[in-house]
């Protein structure tokens, strides 16, 4: 092999590469690091993030960019929870509601997160606002919806918590017990990862979202209708914010109105850092899974270390602009 | 002509949603004197418990005006200056920034409005500039110190808690925001309660849950991880954290079987009262945000008709003349209905 596919095949599975790498690191600081309950750890820990991380690379793959992710998954984690106590709980949001079917909240929240996500779609597609400022305007104001409905009696901004078992099993049951259990949000992780390949790479909708990023004139020329495209991209990213959001206050036991914080933040660097382009058209599902994964692996295996958490943030900072600089130079290089 | 449309849609939306914002509280006769509060942030948990206890003592004593400071110290002072030009009669201000009280005690004075300080304490200089100026609140340190004692009667109690017997408590830390007042005073003042109840403490992991829920829950995952059966003792910063921590043990097999942690929280919010119900939390702390609520207005009441502030008028003891401490409570499953 000489230099040159070398350094191909370097620059191609990079990702790959640094987490590999970064497993091994902190393994050989700590030996215990190598135990199948940490892979269950980091992969309970990933799996909602997957699925954010998934919705945004739709929006970033287009060439837009999505702020709104973690507001909403902040808003349908207190749908979801604020529907789902027990009975006998001392302070329900909802004193007479009756003891739902798990279902029922759980696509009320899908919905809402359906109808957000149209709603950012429609804000781009149609008044042409450019999805950074669109966005921005939807995560402040879906973070009021929340804290508005948060806030209503008899809840009055507490903490939303006893939620049903059949409902926090869901986050936290497995397939069997102990270490080599399958948990069941690991499971809709890869279900919804499988299904998004199959977006990506099957579907009609799929091959315009890469057409639309790569070069959005050149698609509406060549017949695409750009703006219904767009319009579903926002909702189905919405839809997935909401299933994130359900299963993170499943996964916790609990919702507030600031659930989701900031969520955005880490999808869009998980996205970067696993190689989808920040000018569109660029980006694939084991891409963002890793890039995914990198994170928890950071998260996770420094504090399992002892890591200060001022280090840690500078660590991850310097994965991130790393991650751009060299997907910059990728492309330098082809042009 | 479209354009038009969407304009017009566009304001009629905009209008309705204005219109359903608006909400006015105030109410009771022209007697009772007008007082303006300004808290903080409004979608702070804590705060909101005080803002709605400020209201329903308010009834028949003094007529308030309640206004969101949106966590902006400049938004504050702007709230000031309106509630000056008003003609309040006494204002409590919920600071955003503790340095900034001086200069709303300087505009205050001016005007001979006195000033009742809430929940964040000023300067003690600053206080020293006028006599009307009150502070009602608690010392943040006392919480940390009640949870540590918490702790530290369950250690005496069940000798089993030291699950190695080495006779030291192995503990880890889940910590609010770094530099955050009480976070820091939290974790120190904690584990001092320990020291001085004259148990030896060996931390095993400490690290920045931000408040955060989920964040608390991942970290204590990755403490166990790291840590297993070492730790005997989880305390956090806050109940949304405790209660992380409380999911992430169960997920690691404890609270069944007789596998037991501790772990203590501060705050007693709702979620965290039904977890000691569950015997799943050992305890927490009340910040009383009712007698916070309670004494500030009654204050507020008082020096708005010019009355004296004592033990018998409050209803509160007075310290030094300006400030009004109200103490945290332990909370533990024995004493649950005190938090409710």
């Amino acid at each position: 092999m000489n230099t040159q596919k070398m350094r191909g095949a370097i620059s191609q599975n990079a990702i790959y590469i640094v987490l590999v790498v970064l497993l091994i690191a902190i393994t050989a600081y700590d030996p215990s690091f190598f135990a199948v309950s940490t892979l269950r750890d980091i992969l309970i820990q990933s799996a909602t993030r997957v699925i954010i991380a998934l919705g945004v690379a739709f929006i970033l793959i287009t060439g837009g960019t999505d702020l709104s992710a973690g507001r909403m998954v902040g808003l349908t984690a207190v749908i979801s929870a604020s529907m789902l106590q027990v009975s006998d709980y001392g302070r329900r949001f909802f004193p007479d509601l009756p003891q739902l079917w798990v279902g029922i909240p759980i696509i009320i929240a899908l919905i809402a997160g359906l109808l957000f996500g149209l709603l950012n779609g429609f804000i781009v597609s149609k008044f042409k606002v450019p999805p950074f400022i669109a966005t921005l305007g939807t995560m402040v104001a879906i973070y009021g919806v929340n804290s508005l409905y948060f806030d209503t009696k008899p809840n009055q901004s507490q903490p939303i918590g006893g939620l049903r078992q059949d409902f926090t099993d869901i986050g936290s049951g497995s397939i069997g017990s102990g270490d080599y259990s399958i948990p069941y949000i690991v499971l809709i992780a890869i279900f919804v990862a499988f299904i998004v390949w199959v977006v990506f790479n099957k579907t009609k909708l799929g091959k315009n979202m890469y057409a639309i990023g790569g070069n959005e004139q050149a698609a509406r020329v060549s017949g695409i209708n750009v703006a219904k495209n767009l319009l579903w991209i926002y909702g189905i990213a919405g839809a997935l914010y909401g299933l994130a959001g359900v299963l993170e206050a499943a996964r916790t036991g609990g919702a507030t109105n600031n659930y989701g914080n900031m969520y955005e933040l880490d999808a869009i660097a998980a996205c970067v850092v696993g190689g989808v382009s920040t000018t569109g058209g660029i980006g694939t599902v084991p891409g963002v899974v890793t890039g995914v994964l990198i994170f928890t692996v950071i998260n996770y295996g420094l504090t399992f270390i002892g890591v200060s958490p001022y280090w840690q943030l500078i660590i991850k900072g310097l994965i991130i602009v790393a991650a751009v600089a060299f997907d910059m130079r990728k492309y330098a290089s082809k042009k | 002509m479209k354009k038009m449309v969407t304009v017009v849609a566009a304001a009629t939306l905009l209008g309705g949603a204005l219109a359903g914002c608006g909400n006015s509280s105030n109410s009771g006769s022209s007697s009772e004197p007008k007082v303006g509060v300004a808290i903080y942030k409004f979608d702070d948990t804590f705060m909101t418990g005080v803002r709605n206890a400020i209201e329903d003592s308010a009834k028949g004593i003094a007529k308030v005006d309640i206004v969101d400071s949106q966590n902006s110290q400049a938004t504050q002072n702007d709230k000031v200056d309106q509630f000056l030009t008003k003609k309040d009669k006494a204002l409590i201000i919920n600071p955003v920034d503790r340095t900034a009280a001086g200069v709303i005690i300087d505009k205050a004075k001016a005007k001979e409005v006195p000033v009742v300080f809430l929940n964040r304490e000023p300067m003690p200089e600053d206080m020293k500039k006028w006599d009307k100026v009150y502070y009602v609140g608690a010392k943040a340190e006392e919480s940390g110190t009640l949870s540590g004692q918490i702790v530290a009667d369950y250690w005496k109690a069940h000798p089993e808690a030291d699950k190695n017997g080495d006779g030291v408590l192995q503990y880890v830390m889940l910590k609010g925001e770094p530099g955050h007042q009480d976070a820091e005073l939290r974790t120190t003042y904690s584990i001092q309660a320990l020291e001085d109840a004259g148990i030896k403490v060996e931390k095993l992991a400490e690290d920045t849950a931000m408040w955060d829920r989920v964040k608390g829950q991942d970290k204590m995952a990755a403490f166990l991880g790291s840590n297993g059966d070492k730790i005997e003792a989880v305390f956090a910063n806050n109940d949304d954290m405790a209660l992380g921590a409380i999911e992430a043990l169960k997920a690691a097999g404890y609270f069944k079987d007789g596998k037991y942690m501790p772990v203590v929280g501060v705050d007693a919010t709702a979620p965290a009262v039904q977890a000691l119900q569950d015997g799943t939390l050992l305890g927490t702390v009340l910040n009383d945000a009712k007698n916070q609520g309670k004494a500030a207005v009654t204050v507020a009441s008082l020096l708005a008709q010019g009355k004296e502030i004592t033990k018998d008028s409050v209803g509160f003891d007075v310290t030094d003349n300006q400030y009004i401490w109200i103490p945290y409570k332990k909370i533990t499953k024995d004493n649950i209905d005190d938090a409710k």
